[in-house]
Formats: C-alpha cells, sequence, structure tokens
C-alpha cells in the first residue's frame, strides 16, 4: 500500500473521529506552541544581545584612574594618568579602533532661569566610535575644537518611550538638565557651564528607552565638551594632577581576540609612562561577555526544557489515540490483514496518521504561538521578526518526529494482532 | 490445487485442543467444494490454515503445487493476497469507505497503480451488478448488496482459489440464492472455490461435500445436483 493512500484513509480515520483528534491534536499544538514560543525568545533575546556587543564594542577595555598606594614620594614620579597616555597608546599601537580618553567634571549649568548641578564630560571626537546610537541635530566636535579648547558643548536628548509608558517608569525619573533639554530646544543657544559661556553646536537624541540596544554599558553625562576644554576650564585639580590629566581611557581593540595582545602592550607602555607607579588599572570585558553568554544559555535551555515537557505531554496524548485508535478498529486490522496488508503496511498506516495528526498540531501550535507572541508579550512584533525561516519547519519536524515516535509502539503493538483474533474480534 | 495431507491443528501445549486431527483432502483446480460440519468440528481452524491466516502444528499444505503451510508472515500476506481470495459472513467491509475504495483495498497492497485499481474496481463492481453503486457506502447499500461487493473485492486480485465463510448466513433466503448464484456464475467460468456452510441446501449445490466432524473429514460425497 502506498504512502499517498496511507495518507487518505488516514485523513478519513482523523475526519470521523473529531472529537479524539482534536483532544491529542490540542496537546501536541500547545506543545508545538511553547517550543516556538522559545524559538522567537531566545533568538530575540541573542540578536539584542549581539546588537549590543556590537555597539558597546566586542574589544572594550576600559583605563581607569585610581589613586595610587604608597607616600606621595613614590606616587609623585608619576603624572597620574593623561592625555599623553592616550596619545602614546594611540602611537604605539595604531590598528586599535578607538582610543577615547574621557573626563568627568561636575559643573553647575544654567540657561537663563533654569539651574542645574549637572555632570560633563570631556570627550574627543574618538567618542562617537562606540555606542554611537543618536541622531544627531548640529555636529560633533572636530580635532579642530580640541586642539583650540573651543568653548563649545553637545547635550544629549532622552529619548522617552516608544510605545505606552510602562507601569514601572513611574518612578523613573529623568535627571533635571535633560528634562530641560527634552523641554527646550536649545541646539544654537549659549548656556553658562561654571564660569564660562557655551555654544550648543549639537544635540544627541538617544533611542527611546524601551528599544535602547545599550542595556550594557549605558550611562554617562548629559552634556559633552571637548577633552581639552573640560581640561583648561572645567576640571578641579589637585596638585598632583597634570594639566592634561583624565579619568579614563577607552581602548576597543576591534575584536575579542586581540584584547589580550593589546592589554599587554599597553600595561607595559604604561607602566614604562608612570614609571611603576600603579596608580591605574585595565579592565576588559571578555569575563564579563562569557558570564552573560553563559546567563543566556542557561535561560534558553531552561525555557527549551519546558516546551519540551510540553510536547511530551503532546506525545503521550498522541500515543492514548493511536492505542484508542488501534483498539477500536482491531477488526478492521483482521479485514486488512485478510486481504493481504503485511504487518509493515499496518504499521505504516497508524504512524501516517499519527504524523498526520502531529503534523496537523504543528501548524495549529505555530498559528497559536503567533498568536500568543504577538498577543502575550510587549514586543510581538520584534519577536515575531526574530523567527528565522528554518524556525518553523524545525517545529513541525519535532511536532511530527514526537507524533512518530509516540505512536511507535501502539502501531508496533497493532501490526502484530494475530489476524484471526483480530477477525473474530466483535 | 489445494492439497491437505494430514493436517493437525493443536490448540495450547501438546496434549492441548486438537482442532485439526490428521485431516487430509485434496481439491482440484475448478472444482466447486463445500466443507460442512456442527459448530466445534474444526472447520473455522481449517478455513484459517487454508487462508493462511494461521498455521498447522505439522501436516502439509500446498496451494498451486507450493508448500505454503509453514511460510513466513511476509511470505504468507504475499500469498493470501495474490492467490486467495476471502468471503465473510459478516461481509467485514470497511464501513468508512465507498464500495469501490473497498474493492480497491487489496489491489492497493499488491501495488496496482490507482488508475489500474479503480478501472478494475469498477468492472469488478458491474460484474456482481452493482453498477451505479460505486460510490454508496457500505451503510447505505443492503445485505446482499455488501455480500456483492465483498464478492468483488475477493477477486480483486484475480485468486486462484476463493474461500467463503458461510457467505449467505446474515441474509435472507432469496438473497442467499441470488449470491449463491453469483458463486456458480463463477464457478463456470472455472474458479477454483471452497464454501463453508450449515446449510445443506447450498451445499448441495457444490461438485462435492466434505463432511467434517471432530477435526477430520468423516465423508466425502457429490451430491445429486452434480451427478
Amino acid at each position: 500500500m502506498n504512502v499517498g493512500e496511507s495518507f487518505r484513509t488516514g485523513f478519513v480515520e482523523i475526519w470521523s473521529h473529531k472529537t479524539r483528534s482534536f483532544l491529542s491534536f490540542s496537546s501536541i499544538a500547545f506543545g508545538v506552541a511553547a517550543i516556538l514560543y522559545t524559538f522567537a525568545n531566545v533568538n530575540n533575546m541573542y540578536e539584542r544581545r549581539t546588537k549590543a556587543f556590537d555597539i558597546a564594542g566586542p574589544g572594550r577595555m576600559d583605563i581607569e584612574k585610581k589613586e595610587a598606594p604608597g607616600s606621595a614620594a613614590v606616587t609623585g614620579l608619576s603624572k597620574g594618568l593623561t592625555s599623553a597616555d592616550a596619545a602614546a597608546i594611540r602611537a604605539a599601537l595604531p590598528w586599535l579602533y578607538m582610543v577615547s580618553p574621557v573626563l568627568r567634571v561636575g559643573e553647575e549649568i544654567r540657561d537663563g532661569d533654569f539651574v542645574d548641578r549637572t555632570s560633563i564630560e570631556g570627550v574627543t571626537p574618538q567618542w562617537r566610535r562606540r555606542g554611537w546610537v543618536f541622531t544627531m541635530r548640529g555636529r560633533f566636535f572636530d580635532e579642530y575644537d580640541l586642539e583650540t579648547a573651543a568653548r563649545v558643548c553637545v547635550l544629549q536628548e532622552p529619548g522617552g518611550w516608544a510605545g505606552k509608558k510602562p507601569f514601572w517608569a513611574r518612578w523613573w525619573k529623568d535627571d533635571g538638565f535633560e528634562s530641560h533639554v527634552k523641554r527646550s530646544d536649545l541646539l544654537g543657544r549659549t548656556l553658562r557651564i561654571g564660569d564660562g559661556l557655551y555654544t550648543v553646536i549639537g544635540v544627541l537624541k538617544n533611542p527611546p528607552r524601551d528599544k535602547d540596544p545599550r542595556w550594557f554599558l549605558r550611562g554617562g553625562s548629559s552634556v559633552l565638551v571637548p577633552l581639552t576644554t573640560a581640561q583648561r576650564y572645567l576640571a578641579k585639580r589637585s596638585e598632583t594632577d597634570a594639566l592634561d590629566g583624565v579619568d579614563t581611557i577607552v581602548v576597543d581593540t576591534g575584536a575579542v581576540e586581540t584584547i589580550p595582545r593589546a592589554r599587554r602592550r599597553i600595561e607595559a607602555l604604561l607602566s614604562g609612562r608612570h614609571r611603576g607607579v600603579a596608580d591605574y588599572e585595565v579592565n576588559d570585558f571578555r569575563e564579563m561577555v562569557q558570564n552573560m553568554l553563559e546567563n543566556m544559555r542557561k535561560y534558553a535551555v531552561a525555557v527549551l526544557a519546558v516546551g519540551i515537557v510540553a510536547i511530551l505531554a503532546g506525545g503521550v496524548g498522541i500515543m492514548n489515540v493511536t492505542l484508542a485508535t488501534i483498539f477500536s478498529r482491531i477488526r478492521e486490522i483482521g479485514v486488512r490483514r485478510a486481504l493481504g496488508a503485511t504487518r509493515a503496511d499496518i504499521m505504516i498506516q497508524f504512524l501516517t496518521e499519527a504524523m498526520l495528526l502531529g503534523v496537523l498540531g504543528g501548524v495549529a501550535g505555530i498559528s497559536l504561538g503567533m498568536l500568543g507572541i504577538k498577543n502575550l508579550s510587549d514586543d510581538g512584533a520584534e519577536q515575531i521578526a526574530a523567527l528565522l525561516w528554518w524556525h518553523f519547519p524545525a517545529t513541525l519536524a519535532i511536532s511530527a518526529g514526537t507524533a512518530l515516535l509516540f505512536a511507535l509502539y501502539p502501531a508496533y503493538q497493532a501490526s502484530r494482532l494475530d489476524p484471526v483474533e483480530a477477525l473474530r474480534y466483535e | 490445487m489445494v492439497g491437505v495431507d494430514n493436517l493437525v491443528k493443536v490448540y495450547g501445549d501438546a496434549g492441548g485442543y486438537r482442532a485439526l486431527n490428521g485431516i487430509s483432502f485434496h481439491i482440484p483446480k475448478g472444482q466447486f467444494a463445500a466443507i460442512m460440519g456442527p459448530s466445534g468440528c474444526g472447520k473455522s481452524t481449517l478455513l484459517n490454515i487454508l487462508g493462511l491466516m494461521d498455521q498447522p502444528t505439522s501436516g502439509t499444505y500446498s496451494l498451486d503445487g507450493v508448500s505454503v503451510g509453514s511460510l513466513s508472515d511476509a511470505a504468507r500476506t504475499a500469498v493470501r493476497r495474490d492467490k486467495l481470495g476471502f468471503v465473510f459472513q459478516a461481509f467485514n467491509l470497511l464501513p468508512r469507505m465507498t464500495a469501490l475504495q473497498n474493492v480497491c483495498l487489496p489491489m492497493g497492497y499488491a501495488g496496482l497503480s490507482r488508475v489500474a485499481r479503480r478501472e478494475r474496481a469498477f468492472h469488478l463492481l458491474k460484474k456482481v451488478g452493482l453498477e451505479g453503486k460505486e460510490q454508496r457506502t457500505p451503510l447505505e447499500l443492503s445485505g446482499g448488496e455488501r455480500q456483492r461487493v465483498g464478492i468483488a473485492r475477493s477477486l480483486a486480485n484475480s485468486p486462484s482459489l476463493l474461500l467463503a465463510d458461510e457467505p449467505t448466513g446474515n441474509l435472507d433466503s432469496k438473497t442467499a440464492v441470488e449470491i449463491m448464484d453469483l458463486f456458480k456464475g463463477l464457478h463456470a467460468e472455472g474458479m477454483t472455490m471452497l464454501l463453508v456452510t450449515h446449510d445443506p441446501s447450498l451445499a448441495a449445490q457444490a461438485d462435492r461435500i466434505l463432511r467434517i466432524k471432530d477435526g477430520n473429514v468423516i465423508a466425502d460425497e457429490t451430491p445429486r445436483a452434480a451427478a
């Protein structure tokens, strides 16, 4: 008996036992929905994280200023972390993707009646190279601004929310100055920062908070000025600090693999320049990235386990239905055997029926899963977009395979029935 | 054509119930034989073995000159499919299939193409007088019509032996006569047939009557009608 024939018989059988078929088919459908949901979730998460790492920079290393241990006689040998260190790193390792020195200061900011204290970052044009998720109006600093220590600034505007503001965001407070930037168009205006007047040459609009991929390494100041400007006019220096002192030099090698090499060279270079004084520390994010990937994997496995349990339950349902089907058709099996059906024919017939149920359940489950993803989760559209084309055939294969696997035993039992007994069965 | 020699069937262990007790007979090609006997005489067991649904405990069974009694299950199934036709008392049609599909069923197992199957099924249904009723399901047919479908189905793979187990047992006498006429028609075309029955008037229409009791042939007669 050919397969097409089995399919037709299978359809007729499934159709004529609607309730029974529906029950087993729903159990598979729920399992499939769960698995599809897992696929969507995991992939969405994976994509978001990949994006986040790309934006933050995979080869990132932070060189931070720190208080050196030991007496002033020893620590005085070093000027501390400076722009010159950054320049030396850049000169020694020209292949680095980014060497971005940053100086942070706190200062009073004034715009007409508005007064607030805020933190300000002095940066170089290199700052743009990572974490750039903004839409910019105006322009960013250039080398000329840096050389002349121009009295200019770039402001960050908060992005708000893409969709409805989530309930927990009620307790989310924008920084005073950020709200001011959002309320008033400051591009081209002049602000007072500390004692000086600064022209706003650019406004960076952040992405909406719920779409912001920078969940990793977020933060920073809402006011940026050229590094030299910050060093010259805004830094409050203690006596040991150099005139070109910085707080952090962010280095990005461009790839995770090159971190160890770059790190060794940078540490050797700085150790020489600082005359052995440990007034800085170098951190890279490899371990953090590793942990994050590991957590992600664990989460995926946990959700997948739930899906598998659901589909196994569905499989038991299929097994039950197949057994019931066989029990109610013992006589038919006898007739078919008498008419020349081999054991294999009988087995194929019941397996085909179960597989059909599995595929139908799979199709229903995919619809159910899509519906669930769309309506149950707040970023449904994004999650559906995160489904790859092969998730659908894979899900179908899982459901059909489960059905097949669980029907194997009942179908085998059916094929072993004694034809004489089966024919006599009432 | 059909030869059984010293056939024994014991149910259970050795020393269990002997349903067939060294039975032997031979049916030549084209003969219409009837098997008669009281219930429990071993008729059904004999029919199951002749139909290759069951295996004898000992003895030989040859069909078309080939010993088939002790073949494997798969080989017996193949012989059953290609050389034997069954007509059952309870018709045993598959209720969810049309008459046509029921007749097509054995040809499907034999591997005939869909078109060839349908063509032959139409032909056979016409032959048993069911032209125009091909698409009806068994529920939409009368008892006699159902048995006609059963006979058409038994002929599907052009068997060399037709086994009929009380084929008129579930029918009224008028319909039974029609079915018997159908069998006699097949016999006239040269079909070898074995009819198991209780009914002496049916058996009397055969070429030969084998009376069985306690698992053995007690009489082998030629009815007057055939003589």
